[in-house]
């Protein structure tokens, strides 16, 4: 039992210490604004594009390009803030796939159009 | 063609959470594609039109409407319970030229800016900043908008300087539906536009004195505010310090004024004769909850532009863990007795770092405050002769009756000439709390309680105040405006009422206006 107690302190230490973000913000430049969103984190008020997914790096690749293009949630089609986050399990599945497949998980803010 | 998108809501809160109000419509207008429309000029009378549309809607509906930008404002000024409209995506800026300006102008018209309500001051700095200018003062950060800053009376801590509004030199009105409902208001006495400028943006001329100071802290009851003509200035860099000095001498500041004969000085900011300098902006803060003699003061000294000077921003900026400030405020409102021991904890991340000295823009200095959770502020005006006494007074009302989970800080500021700017006094000491918020216990006071008793204390202190408009309060408060304001709340009102329709004067008030009698 104590030790079992002791493996899920572990665990949860592990997975705590291992979740982290990063995050690029521009001095210059103006979020673009969601007046309709109702956020209640760092980005509240702003249009924030969320990616969470899963991608298989082939083993001749040596990294990966995500262009961001203009949209409704991107006007401008320039970035303000990007937020990268690493998670325990993203680095578990890293590891067991020997890299293969990489948990991406980022959030970004692109730059109010000015006029 | 501008065009409106808009989402059906119950209600609505502000970027601090210190809401919910009640809300049925949100509106958010965005201007015509510079392909299609490449004129500015054009795009801005575009939208103009499809504000007015907006307001014949809201009319036949026999609604209320109201334009809110950044919804920094910390109680329901910017709020409707019918429909509001959201200004940040109007955002157009354009320069004045010599050939703008009135006969009589007396400003020098490569100053001369004209800004749509949306922008942000962070990007009206940019844009003077790229034309090698600045704005004169800014409040501690650059989110709000300008239509915002001026309706509520933003202020920094600029001694010799005064509050967003007082660089306003002309304000574009949208006051209705109709052709004649697109003003241009300009004091009669310090004139700055041409008229065929004016017309240019299909506006209607007012220049008159009593009605520019009433719109110009207008508390967004005076029509919708379109364009703000400012008055910038050439670009200049601002030296940063903080000290910590004896409390006696913080306050003998506060209540002189009087830098250059202080026994404070800072040898770097000394004249010829070593007599201390006039700072551009004084700010003490108190932690209301220490016994210590000194306190942490903040001065600022204003410098001409020359580069390079060294970087003003650290390379990385931590965020407090947002489990740890819900925490904080837990623990506040089931434990208040911890309040002290948590503020002394978090003086790090509260209070600046003594002996820090920056230089940078404006800009720089005051730049972006990302959102920590929900926030409350209380910030009084009174005369900088009684700041010493009205902290003694507020510290001990917050110590007795709390505590509290803030600390306060004092800016001092110039007289505005604003018919109800809060900057009233020929000095004005902003004193202000500010905190996590917090919800009322068996063993905490409520917000509106503690803003109570302030206004009390101050009153049976016979000490006047005024009340910042964007920030917490008890609005409720019997005769609050006519006990700080006297004839101007009646001046206000007349203002008002000679500019808008009875229709208009309805559709252009909140519950805000109502409950402190302004409407």
């Amino acid at each position: 039992m104590k030790h079992l107690k002791l493996l899920i302190i572990l665990i949860i230490a592990c997975t705590i210490t291992s979740c982290y973000s990063v995050r690029l913000r521009n001095i210059n430049g103006t979020p673009q604004p969601d007046p309709f969103s109702n956020r209640d984190d760092y980005y509240r008020g702003m249009a924030v594009v969320e990616l969470d997914t899963v991608i298989k790096i082939n083993t001749t690749s040596k990294d990966f390009t995500l262009l961001i293009k203009e949209s409704d949630a991107c006007e401008s089609g320039k970035l303000n803030m990007v937020e990268y986050r690493n998670t325990f399990g993203g680095l578990l599945l890293n590891t067991i796939t020997f890299g293969k497949k990489r948990k991406v998980k980022i959030k970004y803010v692109c730059e109010k159009k000015s006029n | 063609m501008a065009t409106t998108k808009l989402k059906l809501l119950e209600e609505w809160n502000t970027l601090h959470k210190n809401g919910p109000f009640p809300l049925k419509l949100l509106y958010q207008t965005k201007l015509e594609g510079e392909r299609i429309m490449p004129k500015k000029k054009d795009r801005y009378n575009d939208v103009a039109k499809e504000i007015q549309r907006l307001i014949q809607e809201t009319k036949t509906a026999g609604e209320g409407f109201r334009a809110y930008g950044s919804a920094w404002s910390m109680n329901n000024i910017a709020s409707h319970k019918d429909r509001m409209h959201y200004n940040g995506f109007m955002n157009i800026s354009m320069p004045i030229h010599a050939g703008d300006c009135h006969p009589d102008n007396v400003y020098n018209p490569d100053n001369l800016f004209l800004f749509e309500c949306g922008n942000t001051i962070k990007e009206i700095s940019e844009t003077l900043a790229e034309n090698g200018k600045s704005l004169k003062t800014t409040g501690a950060s650059n989110g709000q908008t300008i239509a915002g800053c001026i309706s509520t009376g933003v202020h920094g801590a600029g001694v010799d300087v005064g509050s967003v509004q007082d660089y306003v030199v002309g304000l574009n009105l949208i006051i209705g539906p109709n052709q004649e409902d697109i003003v241009y208001l300009e004091p009669e006495s310090k004139p700055a536009l041409s008229d065929a400028f004016i017309q240019t943006l299909n506006a209607r001329v007012i220049r008159d004195d009593d009605l520019f100071y009433a719109a110009l802290v207008g508390l967004g009851g005076f029509g919708f505010i379109h364009g703000v003509v400012i008055e910038a200035e050439p670009v200049f860099l601002i030296k940063r310090y903080v000290k910590k000095i004896k409390k006696s001498s913080a306050f003998e500041l506060a209540k002189t004024m009087d830098f250059k004969n202080s026994t404070f000085v800072i040898p770097e900011e000394t004249d010829a004769n070593g007599k201390g300098n006039r700072p551009f902006h004084y700010k003490i803060f108190i932690n209301q909850y220490s016994n210590e003699t000194d306190c942490v003061v903040e001065l600022m000294y204003k410098k001409p532009f020359q580069e390079p000077y060294p970087d003003p921003f650290p390379v990385i900026k931590e965020s407090l863990y947002r489990d740890l400030i819900y925490l904080f405020v837990k623990l506040a409102e089931n434990l208040p007795k911890s309040i002290p021991w948590l503020v002394k904890r978090l003086r790090k991340t509260i209070l600046p770092v003594v002996n820090e000295e920056t230089t940078g823009m404006l800009k720089e200095i005051f730049w972006d405050a990302p959102y920590q959770g929900p926030a409350f502020a209380c910030s009084f005006g009174i005369n900088h002769k009684d700041s010493e006494k009205a902290m003694n007074l507020l510290g001990k009302l917050t110590r007795d009756e709390g505590p509290i989970p803030g600390i306060f800080a004092l800016r001092f500021v110039k007289q505005t000439k604003a018919t109800l700017g809060f900057t009233k006094f020929p000095v004005t000491c902003m004193i202000e709390i500010d905190g996590v918020l917090w919800k009322k216990t068996r063993k905490i006071i409520s917000l509106e309680e503690y803003s109570r008793l302030m206004i009390k204390a101050l009153q049976a202190n016979n000490i006047p105040f005024t009340i910042h408009w964007g920030k917490n309060s008890d609005w409720e408060f019997s005769g609050l405006v006519n006990h700080m304001y006297n004839d101007n709340a009646e001046k206000w009102k007349t203002q008002r009422e000679k500019l808008l329709s009875p229709e208009m004067q309805d559709l252009f008030s909140n519950k805000f206006l109502k409950t402190i009698g302004l409407a």
